[in-house]
């Protein structure tokens, strides 16, 4: 049952990450990485981990996907991409990945990662986060100066000068 | 003068209903029950008292009507039954559609209008049930440079993503769809694909006013998205999980807006926001751009964006009722079964009934769903109410109101929650 469902996970992962590289149409391009996304939180799902499942449906497809189709419902496209019709780079870059492909699942393999069986459950969110705030503490708040340091990044560089305040009533 | 069948005889509408009583039987014969007898082999048929339900024992019930109760109560606890009657969707249908009656008449009063009146003799009752009629016999329109899957899809996709979102509110103790410890995350992620279905299906319309609506729709679910998820992690805080049968059974003493009003306030204004209800329902503004992301949706479309709308509707007040009001938790009013029924049986003159598998229903779940009801139609009240009272508001004040005011507010519930938990009110050693 398992393996039916981690086979059938890949094959929508791996097919619908093509298809979003490989679409023409950008907007059937980011459904599709909605569909990439989503088929990562089956993953997560599949390794008893359902907290980490609904955030990354929550997160990603949920908002970052959103933002990216929003993104590019705005955007006039043939303004800005220039169609780059090339055989030899595509061919090299997909030899590229295999290589990249060969050589992680090299490295895994002869990691011993076959070899572990463990019948432990599944960690509780309540332990996560008793974890967080005692022992991880310095990382979570790094997370957070750093999550704090892009947002006022962002804010400052979409800050516009051309909005009349006056112009708006209150 | 106009009739409606000019060449109606009455043998021949005999005829074709003998015709098709005489393959309906043929075809039920031939294919229908080797088909049934094919899927009995494969699945695996419940004990009930006891036996094991072979088809021939489940023929013998049904022929004798006083021992079908007990398969019905084995039908009850399946699954299927759990996710297209009681809690489910069927049982929001039914809310839903009573909703929009009610809204009908209510606003009808508040501006001293009659509302649906002549539809079913009493009050316009029936005025529902034509209305569904008219949308499923109407013609569906597509534009012509419409982009056609994505239009199709995605009112479907909207009344399936209110389902998934129903199936996560508990109505009485232990009758949930779906009883997942991370049923609020859950909610969180449902709750993220509106705006992917609403942007969509206003951009796969390729006309200018549903597009118009869909950006307005996207900008104000995605901003109050923020508010909703933070102004229920003070519940959250207290309970100390985030499965909503546990938040709703911790609440048998007091409900949690007693201690969390702002937390409610905040889950309030933010559920109005992403219902577009007035005064928030600048996407659908129909004095400006029509009918917003709606415009081009024609006939049953339209209809099933209206049913996703309702079901989502009552799943918010649903979740409201849970995480606030104490769920199903109140004063026990429902009587208990009578006893000498159970034992004795119904006694009809010469005849004594005795049924076994009574009582169908526990008394605990019959009172959970009453108070889970009263408190979800009171909900529902007062998210109908804004629309007599107030006018629109402007998009930028909406967006100044969900960034500025409701997160620092949300934020507010979150210290005030923490402050509870910390000076010993709540939690372990607290009240609770």
């Amino acid at each position: 049952m398992a393996d039916a469902v981690f086979l059938a996970l890949a094959v929508i992962t791996i097919g619908s990450a093509i298809a979003a590289l490989e679409m023409r149409s950008l907007i059937y391009g980011s459904i599709a990485l909605m569909g990439t996304l989503g088929g990562v939180a089956g993953f997560f799902f599949l390794l008893d981990a359902p907290f980490v499942a609904l955030f990354q449906i929550a997160v990603y497809v949920g908002s970052i996907a959103v933002l990216i189709l929003f993104t590019v419902m705005l955007v006039k496209r043939e303004l800005i991409f220039k169609k780059i019709e090339d055989k030899r780079r595509k061919f090299a870059g997909i030899g590229l990945m295999l290589v990249f492909m060969v050589a992680l699942g090299a490295v895994f393999l002869d990691s011993g990662i076959k070899t572990i069986t463990t019948d432990e459950p599944a960690p509780d969110f309540r332990d996560i986060g008793i974890d967080f705030v005692t022992y991880y503490w310095p990382a979570l708040i790094l997370m957070g100066l750093i999550l704090a340091g892009s947002v006022t990044g962002s804010l400052v560089l979409a800050r516009r000068e051309d909005v009349e305040n006056d112009q708006r009533a209150n | 003068m106009s009739v409606i069948a000019p060449k109606f005889k009455l043998s021949e509408f005999i005829k074709s209903l003998l015709d098709n009583v005489f393959w309906i039987i043929l075809l039920l014969v031939l294919v229908g029950l080797p088909a049934v007898f094919m899927i009995l082999f494969v699945i695996e048929l419940p004990v009930i008292n006891g036996e094991l339900l072979t088809p021939f024992l489940a023929l013998t019930w049904l022929a004798d009507p006083s021992r079908i109760l007990p398969v019905v109560k084995a039908f009850m606890g399946t699954d299927i039954f759990r996710v297209m009657a009681f809690p489910g969707f069927g049982f929001a249908a039914l809310l839903a559609a009573g909703t929009i009656f009610v809204e009908r008449k209510m606003l009808a009063k508040l501006q001293l209008r009659v509302g649906p009146f002549y539809c079913g003799k009493f009050e316009g009752i029936l005025q529902l049930m034509g209305d569904g009629l008219k949308l499923i016999s109407k013609e569906i329109i597509i534009p012509a440079k419409a982009d056609k899957p994505i239009f199709w899809a995605a009112p479907v996709l909207f009344v399936a993503a209110a389902a998934a979102f129903v199936a996560f509110i508990p109505v009485a103790p232990g009758w949930v769809v779906t009883d997942v410890d991370l049923g609020l995350l859950g909610v969180f992620a449902v709750i993220g694909f509106f705006p992917i279905i609403t942007i969509l299906s206003a951009w796969s319309a390729n006309s200018k006013f549903p597009f118009i609506g869909g950006i307005r729709a996207l900008f104000q679910m995605v901003s109050f998205e923020i508010p909703l998820i933070l102004s229920l992690l003070g519940v959250v805080m207290l309970t100390g999980s985030l499965n909503l049968s546990e938040i709703a059974a911790s609440q048998s003493v007091f409900p949690w807006i007693v201690f969390l009003p702002v937390g409610a306030i905040v889950f309030f204004i933010t559920m109005l926001a992403e219902l577009e209800r007035i005064p928030f329902d600048l996407p659908e503004a129909e004095s400006e751009i029509v009918a917003g992301w709606l415009t081009e949706l024609s006939g049953m479309l339209y209809g099933l964006v209206q049913l996703g709308t309702y079901l989502k509707l009552y799943a918010f007040a649903g979740l409201f009722v849970v995480l606030f009001l104490g769920g199903w938790n109140g004063p026990m009013i429902v009587p208990q079964f009578p006893a000498e029924i159970l034992a004795n049986g119904i006694t009809m003159g010469p005849v004594t009934l005795n049924p076994p598998g009574l009582p169908l229903f526990t008394q605990e779940m019959l009172n959970g769903t009453l108070m889970f009801i009263l408190k979800t139609a009171g909900v529902i009240f007062f998210i109908l109410l804004p629309r007599g009272v107030f006018p629109r508001i402007r998009v930028d004040m909406l967006l100044n109101l969900g960034w500025g005011k409701l997160i620092g507010l949300a934020f507010v519930n979150i210290f005030i929650a923490l402050g509870l938990l910390y000076a010993g009110v709540l939690g372990p050693g607290g009240l609770q």
